[in-house]
């Protein structure tokens, strides 16, 4: 079947968050997506399958995220460019197959659209799986996190995580949240070629011709090892990797930091909000500065502490209690920048709430 | 929303409006959280509250007695149900909805919307919906709305409509818009006025 391209050029368009992880999943040149249905990401899964049979791509609905995590593993081991979406509950579940994929560096990609927790809790929104997606599982992280903020992100980072997983052969997660996932805005959807963005080839990662040892290196996948010092070693070299990787793909977004009194630290959607709290209090002479990692992992810790410099004091705001505030802390340590934070577990953070917690400050 | 409290104001329409929240496909942009909002301004609103809701259809959504029988109430009646082939299944669990020779039903159609984006994808779209009585075109890209692409949607609207041999009843568009686009929308349909309550609507 000739292939038809799920979007020509580029154009602007208006739909849900979860729509548009679909489109760009499509537009990546994804071959399958695994999944099972859970709040608040549904309608990536509903929306995939309506458009699957038009762009010759597949779906399996497995029994519950466990077997669609490990089918997603599955199809990527098999060379289809593979992804799955969760969420909440589903992404506890999904820590089992992801440690797997940290372990034999298989290049998943899934979409996470956060919820409340923990547990069942609300099926609405929260920043509340920013632990588990960062460092979930039994393994040492070596993930790619990547938070988004707005629709356009969504798209971006989507068909950005696709190329990063299969270069880089780590696991790979888009991080957004139930608010992202259903609102509606607008965007401009774009095919990656008619940017200049070459899509990096999936291949098999088992069954591959030749005899290894003879035709070809061994492909040594393997998650399970006889001996601590064996171990030891592979995952040292992991981090190595991964070290070697963190300047190439890391990502942030700054302003107005240089001469800040007050630095706002935010990530994901309720960086939108701070957005519009900095430029406020900007406006009146205030001088606050903004910056937002978009890579959680791995976190831009040079970019943030230089911003730092000079800086009086830190405003941390998330919608969870102390998710992200342990990622920062934990990057800066040493430095003896008070911080102020404004903790709303489960609880979108407006930019006028921002404002007034900001004013107290100064 | 709008449609209901333009006919408040209306002296040929029969009273009491009624708006009822039939969207269980995405129950996130629902007239629920402005119910009380509605009914001050003198709609009779069926919808349940927020807080009587379990777990925003993630276990699939409950339908009340009132909206199961909302079209044996008097007066006039403006439902609104979701988008998609699953959004107009939703009228096969109203009671008489197959029978009633006024139920008129309205396709609304965004160009905006990838899935409604070209004339062919909207054709396909309105053909696998069922019984559409009327068709309105809602073009638009939200905050990066231009008069352009509205009347282009009108444009493609208007087409399908042709083909499918369905009325246009009506352009819709924001409020802002009314300066520039008058009464119609430049292929002879009356343009609907339309004040964004969903900014509001936060759950």
């Amino acid at each position: 079947m000739a292939e038809i391209k799920p979007i020509v050029g580029e154009k602007r368009a208006f739909m849900t968050g979860n729509e548009v992880c679909t489109w760009a999943a499509l537009a990546a040149q994804a071959d399958i997506m695994y999944g099972y249905p859970i709040t608040p990401q549904n309608e990536v899964m509903h929306y995939w399958t309506r458009l699957a049979p038009k762009y010759d791509k597949k779906f399996l609905q497995t029994e519950d995220e466990l077997s669609a995590g490990f089918t997603t593993l599955g199809g990527v081991l098999s060379g289809a460019k593979a992804f799955t979406a969760t969420g909440g509950p589903g992404n506890v579940l999904m820590q089992e197959p992801i440690s797997m994929a940290e372990a034999m560096r298989i290049p998943t990609v899934m979409v996470i659209q956060q919820r409340g927790g923990p547990s069942t809790a609300t099926v609405i929104y929260s920043q509340q799986e920013v632990n588990l997606t960062t460092f979930g599982g039994n393994g040492e992280g070596h993930r790619i996190v990547y938070s988004t903020a707005t629709h356009q992100d969504l798209f971006d980072y989507t068909i950005k995580a696709f190329n990063v997983a299969w270069k880089y052969r780590f696991p790979t997660f888009v991080l957004g949240d139930g608010y992202q996932a259903k609102m509606r805005e607008s965007l401009t959807i774009y095919d990656p070629e008619s940017r200049g963005i070459k899509m990096t080839s999936s291949e098999p990662l088992i069954g591959q011709p030749g005899m290894p040892g003879v035709d070809r290196d061994p492909s040594l996948l393997r998650n399970t090892y006889n001996t601590e010092e064996e171990l030891y070693v592979v995952i040292k070299q992991f981090q190595k990797d991964y070290d070697e990787m963190t300047p190439q793909i890391i990502e942030h977004e700054e302003f107005d930091c240089e001469d800040a009194d007050v630095i706002v630290l935010t990530h994901g959607v309720v960086s939108r909000s701070a957005k519009m709290a900095v430029r406020e209090l900007r406006a009146e002479g205030l001088k606050v500065g903004y910056f937002r990692p978009i890579t959680l992992r791995p976190f831009p810790t040079v970019a943030l502490k230089k911003a730092l410099n000079g800086t009086k004091r830190i405003f941390l705001a998330e919608s969870a209690e102390g998710q992200f505030y342990r990622l920062v802390t934990q990057s800066i340590y040493g430095q003896t920048v008070p911080i102020d934070t404004l903790f709303k577990p489960g609880v979108g953070i407006t930019s006028e709430e921002m404002v007034e917690k900001l004013r107290t400050i100064f | 929303m709008n449609r209901a409290l333009d006919l408040l104001h209306r002296s040929d329409v029969q009273k009491p409006i009624t708006l009822v929240d039939l969207d269980t496909v995405e129950p996130v942009y629902t007239l629920r959280p402005l119910r009380k909002e509605l009914t001050v301004l003198g709609l009779d609103v069926v919808a349940w509250e927020t807080s009587e809701t379990m777990g925003l259809g993630e276990a699939g959504s409950v339908i009340r007695p009132d909206m199961r029988w909302v079209l044996k109430r008097p007066g006039s009646i403006v439902l609104d149900i979701g988008y998609g082939v699953k959004g107009s299944k939703t009228l096969n669990i109203i009671e008489g909805a197959g029978e009633d020779p006024e139920l008129m039903i309205l396709l609304v159609l965004n160009l905006g919307r990838p899935l409604t984006g070209t004339y062919e994808d909207m054709l396909e779209y309105a053909r696998e919906l069922g019984p559409v009585h009327g068709l309105i075109n809602n073009s638009h890209l939200g905050e990066d709305t231009s008069l352009s692409f509205i009347q282009e949607g009108a444009l493609v609207v208007s087409k399908v409509g042709k083909v499918l041999h369905i009325p246009v009843v009506a352009t819709a568009a924001e409020e802002r818009f009314r300066g520039e686009l008058g009464l119609s929308d430049g292929l002879g349909h009356p343009v609907r006025y339309l004040k964004r309550f969903m900014p509001h609507a936060f759950w």
